[in-house]
């Protein structure tokens, strides 16, 4: 089953020169595990953008878990983000708010009940490795563990798609490695995982599938790729 | 919905200062637009009473009429005639006859339901057959009327000829001035209350930007988001609603009832009726004000 399908999607941002995606198809199935990669500016954001429905492609077409998302109503929106997690660089964490209520308000303001709060938040904490700190605030934590908040945030309402954009991009290397088991765990419950990235000691390590972008188009599509070209 | 709650408490707090801004425009603002509402009924009720500046009102002579002119009530012959002189006169716009009935009417309605028993029964102080016939003129032109006053002053049958436009003209003018000024100030206020509105709502929006990203992103709903604004405008709407009802109440009540009805006993004033009326119009108008610009914001700021 195909979870995302960019069929022949360009973009162009208006104002600027060329397109930030030009004449883009991929095809990406449940379960598999997808880096993209690319220098800044190479389209990377833009396709992740596509995904969230952040934004819509200038011509071509993209389908999210079955559904043409360009051609989505505006209300329709929300549901279709509940499916997809979201992973940042900057963490994104509501400062006010302790590690669990963090986790939990992506649950409350989706509508789920106080049951399900009080059942999900833990398990998840737990799943990241953050059982015992559920009452800190994201300030007391490290930056490892800030991110390990935000994929429990992004993964506690059991998405098909879980999106991290430059996930250990503020992390040691040594971190980053602790956070790539993590999405590698999350990938193994059938979550798809897109993660694009810089990091080519990652990308190299994992051993998976590799879409490389330059200057908005597709320069590889590799099964079991690494950060560079492999001959 | 508990943390839509506890939200809509804490954003109150957070802007304090802009929601007690908003609501004292806005309570300004909606009582002159229910002072308005009052003046214009009252405007109305005088004119009703008073007849309107465009004019003459001719008295037929009744039985007994104390009146030099009169010997007796009117007969039918002589108010054919005087009907169709006011007819036939080009100065004349239209004219309309009052029976004694209806000159009995504006009578009781001129003492109140509180004293209508006085009018009723054996020992009533005047019956409908105690008041005269009149004919309502109105004028093509304020400025001309001396053709038709002479026309039918000398006519048999008509007691005396009043011409309404010092009296009413004076009161209604007035009223209508007052009323104008009321609603004119209430549009300004109206404005600084709109722009007061959308800049609440841009700082709140500001300060809640990074909860309403993640809001988005994970995936709630566009209402979800824009309730807490709605909510917190639709409080700062009753309070300032219910400020000007008050205040509205209190002009009616010290006001009008115990001060203007005292002193001006010849015109009927503005009744609870009427102020029941005026209090739907500023109880529509608050939550109109503050959650349409609320809707259109949130929209443009909190998009999906």
């Amino acid at each position: 089953m195909r979870v995302i399908r960019f069929e022949k999607v360009t973009k162009t941002y208006p104002g600027t020169g060329g397109p930030a995606l030009d004449d883009v198809s991929v095809d990406v199935e449940k379960g598999e595990f997808v880096f993209l990669v690319g220098s800044s500016g190479s389209g990377k954001s833009t396709v992740l953008r596509l995904i969230l429905r952040e934004a819509r492609p200038t011509s071509g077409r993209v389908y999210v878990a079955g559904k043409e998302i360009n051609r989505l109503a505006g209300w329709k929106v929300p549901r279709l983000r509940r499916q997809i997690g979201t992973v940042f660089q900057d963490f994104r964490l509501l400062q006010s708010k302790t590690v669990a209520e963090n986790v939990a308000f992506a649950m409350q303001v989706t509508g789920h009940s106080p049951k399900e709060v009080r059942a999900l938040v833990p398990e998840t904490l737990e799943l990241v490795g953050l059982d015992t700190k559920a009452d800190r605030l994201p300030d007391e934590l490290s930056g490892g563990e800030q991110q390990r908040v935000a994929v429990a945030r992004a993964f506690v309402n059991r998405p098909m798609i879980l999106i991290a954009d430059e996930p250990t991009g503020n992390l040691d290397p040594t971190t980053s490695v602790g956070i790539m088991k993590l999405l590698d765990r999350i990938n193994r419950t059938g979550t798809t995982v897109v993660m694009a990235t810089h990091d080519h000691g990652i990308v190299d390590q994992m051993r998976k599938r590799v879409i490389e972008l330059d200057h908005g188009k597709v320069v590889r599509d590799q099964a079991q790729g690494a950060y560079g070209f492999q001959h | 919905m508990r943390y839509v709650l506890s939200n809509l408490g804490q954003g109150l707090r957070r802007n304090l200062s802009m929601h007690l801004a908003v609501i004292l425009t806005l309570f300004v603002s909606l009582t002159l637009v229910g002072a308005g509402a009052l003046l214009n009924r009252q405007a109305e009720k005088t004119s009703d009473q008073l007849g309107s500046e465009l004019e003459i009102t001719a008295y037929l002579c009744r039985d007994d009429d104390p009146n030099q002119s009169c010997q007796g009530e009117v007969t039918k012959q002589e108010k054919q005639r005087i009907l169709a002189t006011i007819e036939d006169n080009p100065e004349v716009a239209s004219y309309r006859v009052e029976s004694k009935e209806t000159a009995f009417e504006k009578v009781k309605e001129l003492y109140g339901p509180e004293e209508a028993d006085r009018f009723e029964g054996p020992n009533a102080i005047l019956g409908a057959e105690d008041l005269p016939e009149s004919v309502w003129i109105t004028l093509e032109d304020p400025s001309e009327f001396e053709g038709i006053t002479s026309a039918i002053v000398g006519l048999d049958g008509v007691a005396k000829l009043v011409d309404q436009r010092e009296t009413a003209g004076k009161i209604i003018n007035t009223m209508e001035a007052m009323q104008r000024a009321a609603l004119g100030i209430a549009l300004l206020l109206v404005v600084s209350a709109l722009l007061l509105v959308a800049n609440t709502i841009r700082l709140a929006a500001f300060a809640r930007r990074k909860e309403i990203g993640i809001m988005r992103l994970v995936g709630a709903s566009t209402l979800y988001i824009a309730l807490p604004f709605l909510l917190e405008a639709l409080v700062t709407a009753v309070i300032s609603v219910v400020l000007a009802g008050g205040a509205l109440a209190g002009f009616q009540y010290f006001g009008v009832q115990q001060r203007f009805s005292d002193y001006l006993e010849f015109i009927p004033w503005v009744g609870w009726d009427d102020y029941v009326v005026a209090l739907g119009v500023v109880a529509v108008l608050g939550p109109v004000l503050t959650l349409l610009p609320t809707l259109a914001l949130t929209r443009k700021y909190v998009k999906v």
